[in-house]
């Protein structure tokens, strides 16, 4: 997947410190600003409201699109239905012919982007005048990218900026910001006051009425919709909703999620076409508005991607993006950004365009959480993810350690046994790995082994495995891989404190790896394989509960092994009960300890000093199973710790299983700030409820050569008081 | 909220969006107000007649004062210093002005001056959007070209630093006009 030229972009982004700064700096005031704006509302039913109004429109596009048709024409309006951009570009064209038309201003729309209409006119003689700020500084810059869907120009500082107007006007401009706006205004006005056409693109579209809905600030789209005789509006299917009641939510969240703002300057709503200079009197203005499918209808006919049309474009899903903030618009390319851009560009522009694009998504699903329309971003991209896959391969590496050796637990299990044997000397006898492995990365990408323990989990249990004379509950124990090859204390630790709270832990000796690394490298097949493996292994245990300390293999086992078995006569119903007795470690000590929580601040016997622990919420533990709350009461719970909370705690620590083997360059800075945040919280402890975490982290405290440990919970549990 | 409650609502939230609300207390206040207002910022302005206009004699107070009036005309307010019109409702949740905008002219003088003076009546302001647009929905058809502006043009499309007056207005001036005489209706 990613080629030469994708990582170069990617490395380009990554060293632009003004790019950088700027993405950095937004994000973070972003993250703060859009709490306040949404403070006292209920956001979660707001995006209920919108999803469900999206959802039901993207179901029945072509009778709005029908209704919408009509509702323009009685006013006297023109609708064109655009198949492709072809189509619609060639539409536009006619209109501006026939009216002798020169010069064009638009305000912003991604549509047009999309269907590269400036470069089209511009081939026919024809100027097309961005009026954006951000837009035409960045038309003035031939080459240059958008680093953000709704602030395009945010990665130039205003020096570039002065230096683009002066060669534009010829003449020294001071890089002072409020000159610059004011040069801009002098020369777009005489664009609006001279174009013999306005372009727009919609935020909504009412069926209903024929409204199409623009919010702007700088109030260009009024002009551009004001001042010339003719008014041009490309709309995508997906900008229709049934009513004009149903503008309400999304304009409630459109300006709050996007900028932070209760709302923008301008709101303008056109219904058909309203009077304008023409010529020398006042007359009606020419109303064209293109309706543009372009892969829209397509989408919506798919059971899966339909989902993704219920987005309004505020662009929040990136603000809040980890990846996205280190290398910005710029590096997605293809108009749309983020994880929500790539599966757009899939079917906007073509599955190989999105082919890149998806693979930078870590899946840490925190889009997920402040997406205005509930839209579950980081599952479509793994769908995207796999439909890349269906179509080009994997690549060849991945083949081999994904079909090769993960989808055949036995011989994966005599490799990583060999390969506990073969280490010593690469990690020179210390437990401790230092440069990010994966199990098969040694196989993939030629780095050094991963430190795996000399004696896994699965051969350590017989010893754990004391029969206890009236256990309270029987649970079979699902490691994963990380914890029985790598960190078999983190699973001797789970026998240790289930077994004082009296569960009868067995460790089911069939079971393999759950499949994550390949269901999040697009392989369906070897996911499924081993699916049914591990269903097949748990099973036979008999167990009341199915216990992890692991939450990827949680939600492998509990939301994946049903999902992907759906449709199996022979294995969906077992990957359903598996399914229903999964719990995680952390979960289950918190409800057999619930009559002694809240102890928290007792110091050590022997030290008399609590503790100072530190939680990072992993992204799944989180985001995926909800016990971030859980976790803290645990540990409160536990005498000798004293709880602090470090900044940005559920921030992603950048590992993301082979993420941080594909893309070191984009993990590493991640890492760092989780790093940062760490050492700032002044804790001694990190404790984590994620074995991959725990990976990620150990290995990036090891080489800053910090003193502070990471430790699972399990493990700081196990600590005898 | 009653009324009074609303308008107060309203007021704080049009300021904190950029505005300038200037209450007086009925249309006759209206002119004199501008006068000392309007003083700084330019002689030439562009009026849309309005029922308000005309109840508070603008043009009058306004052309006696020295300011030079545009009604009309093909370059209809392009060299105004200030437009003035008269907006339909305040939206108090967000500080916000709706207007049935249909008519040009009263496009073109919220928009190409530097400063934009907004008429409303103080028994005009609602609750929130939804309320505007069911006043609408009852008046009939909906207008064909809608518009609700809360404070003043803005960007920050350069280094994010928020600058006012980019393509529309820099200065938006709502002339809040109480009771005394008006409209009480409130459709
Ligand atoms: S996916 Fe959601 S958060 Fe992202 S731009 Fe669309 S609506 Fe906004
Ligand atoms: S899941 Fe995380 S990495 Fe993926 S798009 Fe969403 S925020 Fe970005």
């Amino acid at each position: 997947m990613a080629g030469k030229e994708f990582k170069q972009r990617i490395h380009r982004a990554l060293n632009n410190a003004s790019l950088r700064g700027a993405l950095g700096r937004f994000a973070d005031s972003y993250i703060v600003s859009r709490e306040q704006v949404y403070a006292g509302r209920d956001f979660e039913s707001l995006r209920q409201r919108i999803a469900a109004i999206k959802a039901d429109a993207a179901g029945r596009y072509e009778e709005l699109a029908e209704r919408f048709t009509r509702a323009v024409e009685a006013r006297g309006g023109k609708v064109f239905r655009a198949h492709d951009a072809a189509a619609a570009r060639e539409y536009i064209y006619q209109v501006a012919k026939e009216h002798g038309v020169t010069d064009i201003v638009k305000s912003k729309s991604f549509a047009s982007e999309e269907i590269h209409l400036n470069e089209f006119l511009q081939e026919r003689g024809i100027n097309p005048h961005e009026t954006d700020l951000a837009e035409w500084i960045l038309q003035l810059m031939p080459g240059e990218r958008p680093s953000h869907m709704v602030m395009p120009a945010i990665h130039l500082p205003k020096e570039e900026v002065a230096r683009v107007f002066s060669r534009y006007l010829g003449q020294p401009v001071e890089p002072d910001i409020k000159n610059l706006v004011r040069i801009a205004r002098r020369e777009l006005r005489k664009k609006f006051l001279t174009a013999g056409m306005g372009i727009s693109g919609a935020n909504i579209a009412v069926a209903e009425t024929g409204t199409i809905v623009i919010c702007t600030n700088e109030g260009n789209a009024r002009l551009a919709t004001t001042v010339p005789p003719v008014h041009v509006a490309i709309v995508g299917y997906e900008k229709l909703v049934p009513e004009l009641k149903d503008i309400v939510p999304i304009l409630e969240a459109l300006p709050r999620s996007g900028t932070a703002q209760p709302i923008t300057s301008y709101v303008t709503m056109i219904t058909g076409p309203v009077p304008a200079w023409r010529d020398d009197s006042e007359g009606i203005k020419e109303l064209h508005v293109v309706l543009l499918d372009n892969g829209r209808t397509r989408m919506a006919a798919d059971p899966v991607f339909k989902e993704a049309l219920q987005c309004i474009r505020c662009a929040s899903c990136t603000n809040v993006c980890p990846v996205f903030q280190l290398v910005s618009g710029q590096v997605y390319g293809y108009i749309y950004n983020g994880g929500i851009g790539s599966i757009l560009t899939a079917f906007f522009n073509s599955l190989e365009d999105a082919a890149e694009p998806q693979s930078l998504c870590i899946g840490c699903r925190r889009c997920a959480e402040v997406c205005p329309a509930k839209i579950n971003i980081p599952d479509l991209v793994l769908k995207l993810r796999e439909r890349v896959v269906t179509k080009q391969g994997l690549s060849s590496g991945y083949r081999i350690a994904l079909h090769g050796v993960v989808a055949r637990p036995k011989l994966m299990h005599t490799l990583l046994r060999a390969a506990a044997r073969l280490q010593g000397p690469v990690t020179h006898g210390r437990p401790l790995i230092r440069h990010l492995p994966i199990f098969f990365s040694s196989l993939t990408e030629g780095r050094s082994l991963p430190a795996i323990a000399r004696a896994p989990l699965r051969d350590r249990v017989k010893d754990l495995e004391r029969p206890l004379s009236r256990p309270r509950l029987r649970a079979a124990f699902y490691s994963g891989c990380v914890i029985d090859f790598v960190y078999p204390e983190i699973g001797e630790a789970v026998y240790k404190v289930l077994g004082r709270e009296g569960v009868q832990v067995v460790f089911p000796q069939e079971q393999a790896c759950c499949g994550a690394p390949a269901a999040y490298a697009g392989d369906r097949e070897t996911a499924v394989k081993l699916a049914k493996q591990n269903i097949a292994a748990l099973e036979g245990t008999g167990a009341g509960v199915i216990v992890t300390a692991c939450p990827t293999c949680a939600v492998a086992l509990k939301k994946d092994f049903p999902e992907l078995l759906t449709g199996d006569p022979a294995w969906e119903a077992r990957a359903r009960i598996v399914a229903a007795k999964v719990k995680d470690f952390t979960e289950l000590v918190h409800e057999l300890t619930r009559d002694r929580q809240g102890s928290s601040g007792q110091p050590l016997k022997e030290s008399g000093r609590a503790l100072k622990v530190t939680y990072h919420d992993s992204c799944h533990f989180k985001r995926h199973l909800g016990l971030d709350r859980v976790a803290r009461e645990v540990l409160n719970g536990q005498p000798g710790l004293e709880l602090v909370e470090m900044q940005e705690s559920d921030r992603c620590c950048g590992f993301g299983g082979s993420y941080s083997i594909k893309y070191p360059e984009i993990s590493r800075p991640i890492l760092e700030r989780k790093l940062k945040n760490i050492a700032a919280s002044g804790a001694e402890l990190v404790a984590v409820d994620c074995p991959g975490c725990v990976l990620q982290l150990r290995g990036g405290l090891d080489q800053m050569g910090s003193a502070v440990q990471v430790k699972h919970t399990a493990e700081i549990l196990a600590i005898e008081d | 909220m009653n009324q009074n409650d609303l308008i107060a609502f309203f007021t704080r939230q049009a300021e904190a969006m950029g505005a300038q609300v200037i209450p007086v207390d009925g249309a006759g206040g209206i002119g004199p107000k501008l006068v000392e207002v309007l003083r700084p910022f330019g002689q030439r302005v562009a009026l849309v007649e309005s029922s308000m206009c005309r109840e508070a004699g603008l043009e009058a107070s306004l052309t006696a004062a020295g300011f030079h009036i545009e009604k009309d005309g093909a370059g209809f307010a392009r060299q105004a210093d200030t437009g003035i019109v008269e907006f339909d409702y305040g939206i108090a949740e967000t500080g916000t002005l709706a207007m049935d905008a249909t008519g040009l002219k009263a496009r073109l003088a919220t928009m190409l001056p530097l400063t934009c003076v907004a008429l409303v009546r103080a028994e005009r302001v609602r609750a929130n959007l939804t309320e505007v647009i069911d006043a609408y929905l009852e008046r009939g058809n909906w207008p064909g070209y809608f518009t609700l502006v809360t404070g003043p043009s803005r960007t920050a499309d350069i280094e994010r630093s928020l600058t006012i007056g980019v393509h529309g207005p820099e200065r938006l001036l709502i002339i809040l006009v109480g009771n005394n005489g008006g409209d009480c209706h409130g459709r």
